[in-house]
């Protein structure tokens, strides 16, 4: 469940009213950039901003403020309150904004939500569904005549492509008493994700609406009157985990041979292949991976022979990749000792062989491999070792392998690949968000930091690597040693 | 003599390469008969569970495992497949232990793939010999939840859960020891020379 803390701004300074009411405002401080810096130390999933002025004047009104608090704190932000507008909306959206709550406007104008829905997708539009007695209010919760049901409405927004809304109880808001959970399960029973606000004081109802499955909740007043700690919080629903991130050596393999090409092409030949595993195995690799880049037939019965003799000499997990098109091919190379293996050409030419291949031997043994060009700001698949555009467009294409299927994604740049300029990280995020399988980091790292940053920044959870292993340029228990140091999870 | 259960589901070559490496003599099993030609046996486990239950059924191996006094191994599935019920496939368990196979929530990805910190709250013949963490290697998107009476290692993903057992003569990890390095080699060892 996601914790979101909660900063309402009134002229410049943090308040909290008690069930919407202007003339009942308490002021918390008058530096909310400090609090939202505060806030944003906790590992918060998001940071809900209201522009309570915004709301009840019904245009943005401290739109400057809220612009410096999201530029400078390093957690995604949230905003409501007074986005009437086009130029209000995407003036936020545009400016680090990861997603704005409309209100008013797009109760009053469909049209309006239609258009920014097409425009940002419901990632960065929500809804605020503000409720007294099952009626909407606008304005700021100043109008409850809008003669507007709120299951009716969710209905209507749902159908329109809302996914994810705020609901806020206002009989209950600020009150430090405990939610309405009735309410919220209701509108998540209506098939949106909800997110609860209005009366979240304690630890035993965040507990309560996490067991309800509780998209995300907003905790306002109860963070100001000590009521709750966030670090606490945030300890409580933070899913525990010791997993560690993995470091995968990458061989590429012809016969019994590791070679190592630059942008897919020159190869050099660098030495055996089982004496090379072994090697990695010994230093500490978490996984090894190789991949049969020649693939023509006589190569494939070589290849079965070198999986089964790498198998018997190292007793960590591998997987076998390149020019794999069949479930009986996948069969051979699991039945001569492998644990998984990955398809690339062939899953984007026959997309159903990822869903059939998972079935027979579990999702587990199935990593899509995915090449990928960045073009005119678009990152773009490639197939058939680099040579061919897919025309298929990378996220869209890693949430369909994930929804067939796929156990893991394995995300190579090409034109990263060989060139030690580090992996690209805006790649490596946006695939890592769009799914929820494993995301390995393949194509550029040429030092440490370059790992570090796919780990960290591009929230990768394991990096391939080939030539700084095989050039010596970085060992790995070195570089374990490193990330270990930089507090990431590793296993030394 | 290790007998390794053959239920046509999971790929058995790893644990057979494994039990090479450490040199202990074993044949595969597929039926009750070739239960007495063994004295330990090892049940590993890729795969769902409703197959795997199916299987098990078909070859009639699951009554001989339900009663069998010999020392018994678990990998992965092989863990599940001790428990109650399963939510994988929603089929009925050997019920050898008591408790349910959970899917783990999306709060973090699933299914866990990676070494965890494995860590060890009572001792055993299995565990002789190990740090009190270690890291293991994990595949699961299905849990069984910790409990005192059976846990003897427990792990963190998402939620705190049983990830070595102990009921008798029957042992079981969630992880793979087979593809856990030389401390997953221990411990095979130790299920094959110390676990009576």
């Amino acid at each position: 469940m996601q914790i979101i803390p909660a900063i309402d701004i009134i002229n410049g300074q943090c308040v909290r009213l008690t069930k919407g009411d202007f003339n009942s405002q308490t002021s918390y401080s008058n530096d909310p950039l400090t609090l939202a810096k505060n806030f944003a130390k906790q590992n918060i999933d998001f940071l809900h901003i209201v522009d309570l002025d915004g709301a009840r004047f019904q245009k943005s009104c401290n739109q400057k403020l809220i612009l410096q608090i999201a530029k400078t704190i390093n957690k995604p932000v949230e905003v409501g309150g007074g986005i009437r507008s086009l130029e209000s909306a995407e003036m936020y959206l545009r400016n680090g904004v990861s997603r704005i709550i409309l209100g008013t406007k797009a109760i009053e104008n469909k049209s309006f939500l239609k258009f920014l829905l097409k425009k940002y997708g419901p990632e960065k539009i929500i809804l605020g569904l503000d409720v007294k007695n099952n009626q909407l209010g606008i304005n700021g919760w100043q109008n409850f005549n809008s003669q507007k049901n709120v299951f009716e409405f969710a209905k209507e927004i749902k159908k329109m492509g809302v996914k994810t809304v705020v609901v806020t109880d206002i009989n209950k808001d600020g009150t430090l008493t405990t939610p309405n959970f009735k309410l919220f399960q209701k509108i998540q029973n209506l098939g949106l994700n909800v997110i609860a606000s209005g009366g979240v004081s304690t630890l035993n109802s965040l507990q309560k609406l996490k067991k309800l499955n509780i998209t995300g909740a907003i905790i306002g007043k109860a963070l100001y009157e000590n009521k709750l700690d966030l670090s606490e919080v945030v300890k409580t629903f933070t899913p525990k985990s010791n997993l560690t991130k993995r470091i995968i050596p990458c061989l590429d393999i012809i016969e019994d041979k590791v070679v190592k090409g630059v942008n897919f092409q020159k190869m050099q030949v660098i030495g055996d292949a089982v004496k090379i595993a072994q090697k990695y195995y010994q230093q500490g690799a978490d996984e090894l991976v190789f991949l049969d880049i020649k693939a023509t037939k006589d190569n494939k019965k070589t290849i079965i022979e070198t999986v089964k003799k790498i198998a018997a000499k190292i007793f960590i997990p591998f997987t076998v990749g390149g020019g794999i098109s069949s479930l009986s091919r996948i069969k051979k190379i699991l039945r001569a000792g492998a644990d998984k293996v990955s398809l690339n050409t062939a899953a984007v030419l026959n997309p159903q062989l990822i869903n059939r291949a998972a079935k027979q031997f579990g999702s587990q043994a199935i990593v899509i491999a995915i090449d990928v060009k960045k073009e005119d700001q678009t990152y773009q698949v490639y197939i058939k070792a680099g040579t061919q555009k897919a025309n298929l467009e990378a996220v869209s294409w890693a949430k369909t392998v994930a929804k067939l299927g796929a156990g893991e994604i394995l995300l190579t740049s090409i034109d990263r690949d060989g060139t030690k300029k580090g992996y690209d990280i805006e790649l490596l995020n946006k695939i890592s968000k769009a799914v929820n399988i494993p995301v390995i980091a393949s194509g550029g790292a040429g030092s440490k930091n370059d790992i570090k940053a796919a780990l960290t920044q591009g929230q990768a959870d394991a990096v391939l690597a080939a030539s700084i292993f095989h050039q010596k340029k970085v060992t790995i228990k070195s570089l374990k040693n490193y990330l270990f140091k930089s507090n990431l999870p590793i296993r030394l | 003599m290790i007998g390794i259960i053959d239920y046509g589901a999971g790929n058995l070559q790893s644990v057979k390469n494994a039990l090479q490496a450490i040199k202990q003599p074993f044949r595969v099993i597929t039926n009750f008969a070739e239960f007495n030609s063994v004295d330990k046996i090892i049940l590993p486990g890729v795969g769902a569970a409703a197959f795997a239950m199916q299987q098990l059924k078909k070859q009639n191996l699951i009554t001989a495992i339900q009663k069998t006094k010999k020392p018994f191994l678990g990998i992965c599935l092989g863990l599940q497949l001790l428990a109650e019920f399963s939510e994988e496939g929603q089929t009925a368990c050997l019920g050898l232990i008591k408790g349910n196979i959970k899917r783990f929530s999306e709060d973090l990805k699933v299914p866990q793939i990676g070494w965890n910190k494995v860590k060890t709250i009572n001792k055993t013949p299995l565990t002789d010999g190990l740090n009190p963490e270690n890291y293991f290697y994990f595949v699961n998107s299905y849990y069984l939840e910790f409990s005192k009476q059976y846990a003897i290692a427990t792990a963190d993903y998402i939620e705190t859960f049983t990830s070595i057992l102990k009921y008798k003569n029957f042992y079981a990890t969630q992880f793979h020891p087979e593809r856990s390095g030389k401390i997953g080699l221990q411990l095979l060892s130790n299920f094959c020379n110390k676990c009576k």
